[in-house]
């Protein structure tokens, strides 16, 4: 019973309260109709799960500088353009790789979000509400993907962070991100500080221990505790974990990701999303150009360049394209006017207009979606929202967007909010 | 489409635990309209045989008043026949107390004199002394320094140290709470003249302010009302909202704005209403009045905050005392009287009506006296209840108090209980005789292993401790009877080197009999000695080491075990 709950979408904890409060006696009829539900609505286990890998851009990629370039135009920079393996497309003459993957890239270059300060434009696009409002604390594309596709029966979590990541907000810590600072490290305190057999020693004798408090006190929090433990070592003890050390994998795969924590941690990724993890972000941080715009653009391209071409290269070589989504965004992008303020010219924040990018998950490739004017101002067709931008990521991964949430405040929150339009054409 | 399994089932998980009896809550499933909660079937229960209303002017004494509550407690508990646990043993008590009014587990000294004290009054003698105690201030300003500062992102840079210290300041005094209300809400000056101005520098939008005033010190939750009138509440209204935040709109609050910003942070109260551009695009301009209540009259020159304080701390005010009582009452026995605790309206009503009257009365009574509040209930024998079930009571929902609710501890009371633990003075071991010679032979070695491994500060404040909140910090707004960690959560408590190399056992004799030497750790991690199977189970694991590094490993194991336990996480 409990594993047929678990693989229909209730929690573990759901579960937990379930077996708890006795309802899995079958002691109180009244709960029938919500098994009967449950098992109703369950997808069917033929239905592939998705997953998504997020690059996140920390700063603000400029995107005239990368991926809505503007040759001829007054403010279109130093950078020249290159044509990619989709006809017609041109991007930045330093994503060189990148060009070559374009066929199966969808380029959203109708970005035009509300927020133009750091934090406030992340959260936006991250959880597509603004911050604060209401007086929630909302959560991230990871926690929901978590929530909503990630497997209950992993026993690593379902939301990973390579660097900075949104938490999950009122979902709570079971779908908080399992932060990876160091993609060559690995999980945090993932080995027990003493041998295998002096854990499973002591972990035997903490069992003991619980066994007897429980029998006690019956106590549901005692009884999350000891899940929680138990999921802790299940994943210390799993073939998953492995998923974690980048070391089982050939040299000549990490050549091809490159070197450097980005590339590294797009490597992680893919290992991860083949274990079953449903979304992995990864974090690229220094995009925030206001002075030395052009080389730092320069610098930070050749950065994502080859990792970002691998992983999708990658995925598709592995079978597993289809059933994971790649996004490319940032903060927001960057102004079109070039500054003069700093010794060597800069840009600035830009959220009016800006490029974000989706690969995968049986999006069709090659093409692009959303124009900006001559100068990469002003949006010109067919503009994105922040929650527009949730609703097409939610509808892509095959999350349903119009699902209300039960908040702590005792709001209902739906995950995205019903003034997201669909983005025309994408799938 | 329907809503998700999952979601069915937590609201109807929640209903069953808020009681299920009060009152029906069924979930709209139509894909676009939030779930309609029916809040109309939701009304106050009479409980009979409740304890008659009190005598106006009565002004009862702690023990009366804990009188009160146990009479309040217990009617309802025999009108659905549920009976209520025995009282709790003098291990549970002395941890329970120590935790939700200091913050802290007890010391194993603190634990054994405790236990070892044979005076009948002794639950009374500790509930006074801790009362007293700093760890009381320091514990009641880190509450309601996280309540008046929530961590957000514009407030980064804001010092929490002013208030930190005034809070702390005013606690230890026990100032009354009216007085400590109102000299929060005039607060003007400098932030390191006046701490408490620190409250406006956190909440510096308008909006904000008035959410923050409402829940904190109405206990009424006036935010949906910011820009339509209130969906649940049909006593407030969008003017309700704005005539409320009228009486702050003067308020200069200067927070610092960047890194560079070396101005002292200040707040005044300015003749002027602020440029529009500062005020919520939300804003409506009405003049100030009291919400539910009369328009005062204040000639525009004058500060409008004083009338505020004054309206909000009167006896008269129908929210302020309830508001108090029932944040205190949470902070005892995990949720509120009214739950959730800032949503106190006619459709929410309290699980004991007849209580939640007698303590708001009694806190005005007595003046507002938190420690004559706190002290009524701590000797109450619904406080002092065990939170083990008895006969069948399990099945009563935690409302009931037919045992004592199980909290889990807050980020703040791991870090601090740690924290001891890893502190070489704090964590030296119990009295015991053996163990006492020991201190004289400690070796220069062990002297530098504990400074070396000593990684846990206990400041308040610190950035390890912040750290650590924030990698433990649950769910926003969840009460503290639900379990908040996860994966990433045990795996350090399991496995990090900084929180597997505690004091307590450094401390330990290796030449020290086994037994003291295991009573010692289940002292200071557990507050209890350990029961004699478990002695008996721990003393094999040390007795069967020959060598001393093998013993040392064996007292490691029983650390490990015992401070990964559900025991040591939770407040029983």
């Amino acid at each position: 019973m409990l594993s047929q709950l678990l693989s229909c979408g209730f929690s573990r904890r759901d579960a937990l309260r379930l077996a708890t409060s006795g309802a899995l006696g079958a002691s109180l009829s009244g709960w029938m109709p919500v098994l009967a539900k449950a098992t109703a609505s369950a997808p069917s286990p033929a239905a592939k799960r998705k997953s998504c890998i997020l690059l996140y851009m920390d700063g603000g990629p400029s995107h005239i500088d990368t991926f809505d370039p503007k040759p001829g135009a007054e403010t279109g920079g130093e950078f020249s353009v290159i044509d990619t393996s989709a006809p017609g497309i041109q991007i930045s003459e330093h994503l060189p790789e990148i060009a070559k993957q374009m066929d199966k890239i969808t380029l959203l270059r109708g970005m035009s979000t509300a927020e133009g300060a750091h934090p406030r434009a992340k959260h936006l696009i991250h959880t597509g509400y603004r911050e604060g409002v209401g007086g929630l604390s909302y959560p991230s594309m990871g926690a929901i993907a978590s929530a909503e596709i990630g497997n209950p029966n992993l026993p690593i979590p379902n939301f990973v962070a390579v660097g900075r990541s949104q938490g999950a907000g009122f979902l709570g810590a079971k779908h908080a991100p399992l932060v990876v600072n160091d993609p060559t490290k690995g999980v945090e305190n993932l080995r027990p500080l003493v041998s295998a057999g002096q854990f499973d020693k002591r972990y035997d004798l903490l069992g003991q221990m619980e066994s007897a408090f429980l029998k006690d006190y019956q106590a549901n929090q005692g009884a999350d505790h000891k899940t929680t433990y138990q999921r802790a070592v299940e994943m210390i003890r799993s073939q998953e974990a492995q998923a974690f050390d980048l070391s089982k994998e050939s040299s000549e795969t990490k050549a091809k990701y490159g070197s450097g924590r980005f590339a590294q941690g797009c490597l992680l990724a893919r290992r991860l999303v083949e274990a079953g993890v449903a979304f992995v972000e990864v974090n690229l941080g220094g995009w925030d150009t206001h002075e030395n715009n052009f080389e730092r653009v320069k610098n930070l391209s050749g950065q994502i360049d080859k990792p970002m071409a691998a992983l999708l290269a990658d995925l598709k070589d592995r079978g597993m394209l289809d059933s994971t989504l790649v996004i490319w965004m940032g903060d927001f992008g960057r102004t079109p006017k070039i500054n003069a303020r700093g010794e060597k010219p800069g840009r600035d924040h830009y959220p009016r207009a800006w490029t974000s990018l989706m690969a995968g998950a049986g999006l069709k490739g090659g093409r692009v979606i959303g124009k900006t004017d001559e100068k990469g101002g002003t949006v010109i067709e067919n503009p994105i929202s922040a929650v527009d931008f949730m609703g097409g990521v939610c509808q892509v991964l095959g999350i349903d967007s119009s699902k209300w949430y039960q908040t702590p405040i005792g709001r209902p929150i739906r995950v995205v909010d019903k003034s997201a339009k669909p983005i025309p054409g994408l799938i | 489409m329907t809503s998700s399994p999952s979601f069915w089932v937590q609201s109807i998980v929640r209903t069953i635990c808020l009681g299920g009896l009060v009152g029906a809550v069924s979930i709209g499933l139509a894909a676009d309209a939030p779930p309609k909660v029916e809040k109309a079937a939701k009304k106050a229960t009479v409980i009979a045989n409740a304890p008659k209303p009190m005598a106006p002017g009565a002004k009862l004494s702690p023990a009366e008043l804990a009188k009160r509550i146990d009479g309040h407690v217990g009617a309802l508990l025999s009108q659905d026949n549920f009976v209520p646990s025995p009282q709790c043993s003098d291990a549970e008590f002395c941890r329970r107390v120590h935790l939700d009014l200091t913050g802290k587990i007890p010391t194993a000294q603190e634990a054994l004199s405790f236990l070892e004290d044979k005076s009948p009054t002794k639950r009374e003698t500790l509930v006074d002394k801790l009362l007293a105690s700093k760890g009381y201030a320091r514990h009641m300003a880190d509450l309601w320094q996280a309540l008046m500062m929530p961590p957000s992102i514009e407030n980064r840079r804001l010092e929490a140290e002013p208030l930190v210290k005034w809070l702390e300041k005013a606690f230890s005094e026990n100032k009354h709470w009216d007085d400590l209300t109102r000299e929060v809400l005039t607060a003007s000056g400098p932030q390191d003249q006046n701490g408490a101005t620190t409250y406006f520098l956190a909440n510096s939008s308008l909006d904000k302010l008035t959410d923050s005033v409402c829940k904190l010190f109405m206990g009424v939750q006036l935010q949906c009302a910011q820009c339509h009138n209130h969906p649940f509440n049909p006593q407030w209204k969008q003017d309700d909202y704005w005539h409320t935040a009228a009486f702050f709109i003067k308020v200069k609050a200067q927070p610092p704005r960047n890194n560079k910003d070396t101005r002292v942070p200040t707040v005044a109260e300015n003749n002027q209403p602020p440029n529009k551009k500062l005020l919520p695009e939300s804003t409506k301009k009405l003049p100030p009045k009291f919400p539910a209540g009369e328009k005062p009259t204040l000639a525009a020159k004058e500060p409008y905050r004083p009338a505020f304080a004054k309206w909000i701390t009167a006896d008269a005010n129908p929210f302020f005392a309830k508001a108090a009582v029932n944040r205190v009452w949470a902070q005892m026995f995990g949720r509120g009287l009214v739950h959730p605790i800032d949503d106190i309206q006619d459709g929410n009503p309290p699980s004991h009506p007849g209580l939640f009257e007698d303590l708001a009365a009694q806190f005005k009574a007595n003046h507002y006296d938190l420690h004559h509040l706190l002290k009524s209930i701590c000797l109450s024998e619904t406080y002092q209840r065990t939170s083990k079930p008895y006969q069948g009571n399990e099945k009563a929902s935690s409302h009931y108090l037919a045992r004592m609710p199980v909290k889990v501890l807050s980020p703040e009371q791991m870090f601090d209980s740690l924290s001891d633990l890893f502190t070489p003075a704090a964590a030296s071991p119990a009295p015991s005789q053996d163990v006492a010679k020991a201190d004289k032979t400690e070796t220069k070695a062990d002297k530098k292993a504990e400074k070396k491994a000593n990684k846990i500060p206990a400041k308040p404040g610190s950035a390890q401790r912040n750290q650590f909140l924030a990698f433990f910090r649950g769910e926003d707004g969840a009460d503290q009877t639900e379990y908040q960690s996860g994966i990433p959560q045990v795996l350090r408590l399991m496995n990090s080197p900084q929180l597997n190399s505690p004091a307590i056992l450094r401390n330990l004799d290796p030449r020290a009999s086994a037994s003291a030497n295991i009573d010692t750790l289940f002292l200071a991690i557990l507050g209890r000695k350990p029961t004699q199977a478990e002695a008996a189970k721990m003393r094999e694991l040390v007795v069967k080491a020959d060598k001393p590094m093998d013993k040392r490993q064996a007292y490691a194991d029983i650390c490990w075990v015992l401070l990964n336990t559900s025991e040591f996480a939770l407040n029983h």
